[in-house]
């Protein structure tokens, strides 16, 4: 065994090695496309799926563009607020998701704060695959919109060549304005809450860029193109930063009004702004939070005058009696400790469940808007659909990035993973599920006329415990046991969709014996029909033995 | 005969140039005493002081073993001297360079293997080894004629190294990959923080013979190490520090000597308060009985 090598003089080696900036660029792209953390065995194993999935995420994104296709024969700039809004969802969305994984990682600190590279070129690789990234997702959701805007009603030749630049524009406004946000999170609050401040960030982006999205179809369902495009001139479409970038694509391609003119120069003058600020200005403190990321600072102890709120919980009656088995008691409380406090857990549960809330919200406003006082329909739709909440969560807190730790349960002289899966599920239950229940009874209760449409919820909440055991079936919930690259999106939402099915086809039956005077029968019977299921489930759980690894 | 860089300039400062013999002793080592020099190193974590007011010297060619019981500050002290953090107060010099204003420079001169070993996992041996090569603008045929001698050393395969992806490791097998990662440019300073970890009995040999060589060839090397006996067998001086504060500074067998305490370990149990926990692990160990 010879260590020696030929010694060279560092300084010859610049003149034909690659830039530091370029090889950090290529890095980051690929990490993003394999994943952080690869458990495959192989080169050609896992990784790849993460680049089939930026695939079919950008088919997917392809045809869900083809929507512009609606707008076939309308002004320019109704088309372009429609897509640069439904863009701006989308990257936020992404950009939300991955940016504080990407600038904030303090893995890769310990790997790379040591070498020879200055934490702007280290920005710049990062926002530069961001910002790659969400172009071809931008371009893939556009796709269809640049030849529906050449058959637009005042649409010139010009306007995929300017849509596609108004679309990288609103890409850098997007990436620059969540790293903007990261950084004066940084700056207003110290570095010594960056953590804490970068979850709760991430976590609000993404839960408003999903709520956005799905907001949005409706408000333009309800304002409808031809009405958006005579607001054009109105002041507070200035406010809106799609609108800004649609006043490009009507200045150049379009009519060209002053108005137009003047939000395609917000837009200008925005971007500029956010750029400026965020890879410039603010730099500096780029280099301070990844410091921070080194450094293990001692939160000051807060003084308590008795135990912790969940350890009073779990003491108190009646969940003592709920969780006397003291394995699912503890699974119970970390579920309860990840959803509150760990950052990747948070990023995937709450922004997942934030779209699944607003199609009841949605269905019960129609109920009452339409049709005040009357409940029906959307009332029982929702309670049913609810369902989701549970069996989605408890499918998704089977995934962390510790998931190795998950051993010490295979460890523990445990026959079976049932009592950890009952642990989930009733954290599930009681933290997600139990207040979103309250939140539409509230909703319900303030709505004119909606009192008389609350006894409606029942099917809906008789299912809700069953639906959570549905999502624990096989002893396949224990909780933070895979990699998170494991998760199988496709999966869920063929749950999905099979819970919806069930909820419309319950919700029909439901808002037929209402009206039919059957409802007590139904209650009874469904009730029944849920216990017996709900007893085979929780059997079939209990029993269930641990899977071979 | 080796020449490091000093600077790209070099106007400013004594000399822009240190030369190494083959041998190891700096020619001109008069002219360039101190490898590593720290003064008054300070660092607060808030109202915790992890590192109080660390003043060192530590010359070429030394194997400096930094010793200290757990949150005594070693990590801190590395980290910083990396560059990784900074400092609250104080400053250090490493090759000549300022730690505060020249960190590039300091960086392009220091040689890493930081405790936790992290490495990005989705991405080969080869991968990982040539995207730090080129951080360091190492041309890349040179960095593979680098790389395949490690390969030798370490009796790892190629193919493992570009058919496997880093998360399919082995923790031995990670950790050399993270050692070579650190003395791939050929750094003149390497610090090393639990370097032993995870490497079977026959690497460890193999490493340990790897710094005394390279410390003859008149690299400075900081070991920082729970193993006492590797680090009373392998480095010429010893630095004990405990709560931030420096404890002891020499030679092992010059400490041991001094304070009649036998052996290195004795010595480090007297110095930190070791004993005391002897004593409740003995006790401790009492209330498992049936």
């Amino acid at each position: 065994m010879n260590a020696a090598f030929t010694k060279e003089d560092l300084s010859q080696h610049s003149a034909s090695a690659a830039s530091p900036e370029r090889v950090l660029r290529r890095l980051f792209l690929t990490l993003f496309l394999r994943g952080r953390s690869a458990r495959g065995l192989r080169k050609g194993g896992a990784p790849k799926s993460v680049a089939r999935k930026l695939a079919v995420s950008l088919a997917f994104y392809a045809l869900f563009g083809l929507f512009a296709l609606t707008f076939l024969r309308q002004p320019v700039f109704a088309l372009s607020v429609y897509l640069h809004a439904m863009t701006l969802v989308f990257l936020g969305m992404f950009v939300a998701a991955s940016a504080g994984e990407v600038l904030f990682n303090k893995e890769e600190a310990d790997i790379l704060m040591h070498r020879p590279v200055e934490p702007r070129a280290l920005l710049w690789a990062k926002i530069a695959v961001l910002t790659q990234v969400s172009l071809w997702l931008a371009g893939a959701f556009n796709l269809a919109g640049l030849f529906v805007g050449l058959a637009a009603t005042d649409g010139k030749w010009s306007y995929p060549i300017v849509h596609a630049v108004s679309t990288a524009a609103e890409a850098l406004f997007c990436t620059g304005s969540v790293v903007l946000i990261y950084q004066l999170c940084l700056r207003w609050f110290g570095r010594e809450r960056l953590e804490g401040l970068m979850t709760t960030a991430q976590v609000l982006i993404a839960v408003a860029a999903v709520v956005a999205g799905q907001l949005a179809p409706q408000l333009l369902i309800h304002v409808g193109p031809k009405n958006l495009e005579l607001r054009a001139g109105s002041w507070w479409i200035g406010l809106l930063p799609p609108a800004w970038f649609a006043g490009l694509d009507d200045a150049i391609a379009g009519r060209a009004t002053v108005g137009s003119w003047v939000l395609a120069m917000c837009g200008l003058a925005a971007t500029s702004a956010v750029l400026w600020l965020s890879f410039g200005k603010l730099a500096k403190d780029y280099q301070s939070g990844l410091q921070a990321m080194e450094e293990v600072v001692p939160r000051q102890q807060r003084r308590r005058r008795g135990r912790r709120w969940l350890d009073v919980l779990v003491h108190a009656l009646p969940i003592r009696w709920w969780l006397r088995d003291p394995v699912a008691r503890a699974s119970f409380l970390l579920t309860a400790a990840y959803l509150a406090r760990d950052r990747d857990v948070k990023l995937r549960v709450y922004p997942s469940l934030a779209p699944m809330l607003m199609m009841p919200v949605i269905f019960l406003l129609q109920d009452f808007g339409h049709h005040a006082g009357n409940g029906g329909f959307g009332t029982g739709f929702t309670a049913i659909y609810l369902g989701i909440i549970p069996m989605m969560a408890v499918k998704i807190l089977r995934h962390s990035q510790q998931w190795q730790a998950a051993d010490v349960f295979r460890v523990a002289p445990m026959a079976g993973p049932g009592s950890l899966c009952h642990g989930v599920r009733r954290a599930v239950l009681c933290f997600l599920a139990l207040p979103l229940v309250a939140f539409f009874v509230l909703v319900l209760w303030v709505i004119p006329g909606g009192r008389s449409g609350l006894p409606l919820l029942l099917p809906g909440l008789i299912t809700l415990p069953l639906y959570a055991l549905i999502g624990c079936s096989r002893g396949r919930a224990v909780p933070l046991a895979l990699p998170t690259e494991e998760a199988r999106s496709a999966e869920r939402g063929l749950s999905m969709l099979a819970v919806m099915v069930v909820s419309m086809a319950l919700s029909g039956i439901a808002s037929w014996a209402w009206s039919a005077g059957w409802f007590r029968w139904l209650l009874a019977v469904e009730a029944s029909v849920a216990t017996i299921l709900y007893l085979v489930f929780f059997r079939s759980i209990t029993k269930a033995r641990w899977d071979p690894i | 005969m080796t020449r490091w860089s000093r600077g790209r300039d070099g106007s400013d400062r004594r000399d822009s140039r240190v030369v190494f013999t083959r041998k190891g002793t700096p020619s001109r080592i008069e002219e360039y005493p101190q490898m590593i020099s720290l003064q008054n190193l300070t660092k607060r974590f808030g109202a915790q002081l992890a590192v109080d007011g660390l003043s060192l010297e530590i010359p070429a060619g030394q194997i400096v073993g930094f010793l200290g019981p757990n949150g005594a500050g070693k990590s801190t002290t590395l980290k910083m001297l990396t560059g990784m953090i900074e400092p609250s107060q104080g400053t250090a010099t490493i090759c000549g360079f300022d730690l505060l204003t020249q960190t590039l420079e300091v960086k392009r001169r220091v040689g890493f293997v930081p405790e936790s070993g992290a490495v990005f996992e989705s991405l080969t041996g080869l991968e990982y080894l040539e995207m730090v090569a080129a951080l360091y603008a190492i041309p890349e045929e040179a960095a593979r004629a680098r790389i395949k001698q490690f390969i030798a050393f370490f009796d790892l395969s190629f193919e493992t190294l570009t058919d496997k992806l880093l998360g399919a490791y082995s923790k031995g097998m990670r950790r050399k990959v993270v050692i070579t990662a650190a003395l791939l440019h050929n750094p003149p300073v390497v610090f090393f923080d639990e370097p032993l970890d995870g490497l079977d009995a026959n690497a460890a040999v193999g490493f340990k013979t790897l710094i005394q060589t390279l410390a003859r060839e008149g690299k400075t090397i900081v070991y920082s190490s729970h193993i006492l006996d590797v680090v009373e067998r392998v480095c010429n001086r010893v630095i004990i520090i405990d709560k931030g504060r420096l404890l002891v500074d020499g030679k092992p067998d010059e400490l041991v000597a001094t304070r009649g305490s036998g052996t290195l370990e004795r010595l480090f149990t007297d110095l930190t308060g070791g004993e005391e926990l002897e004593r409740r692990a003995e006790d401790f160990a009492k209330t498992f009985r049936p």
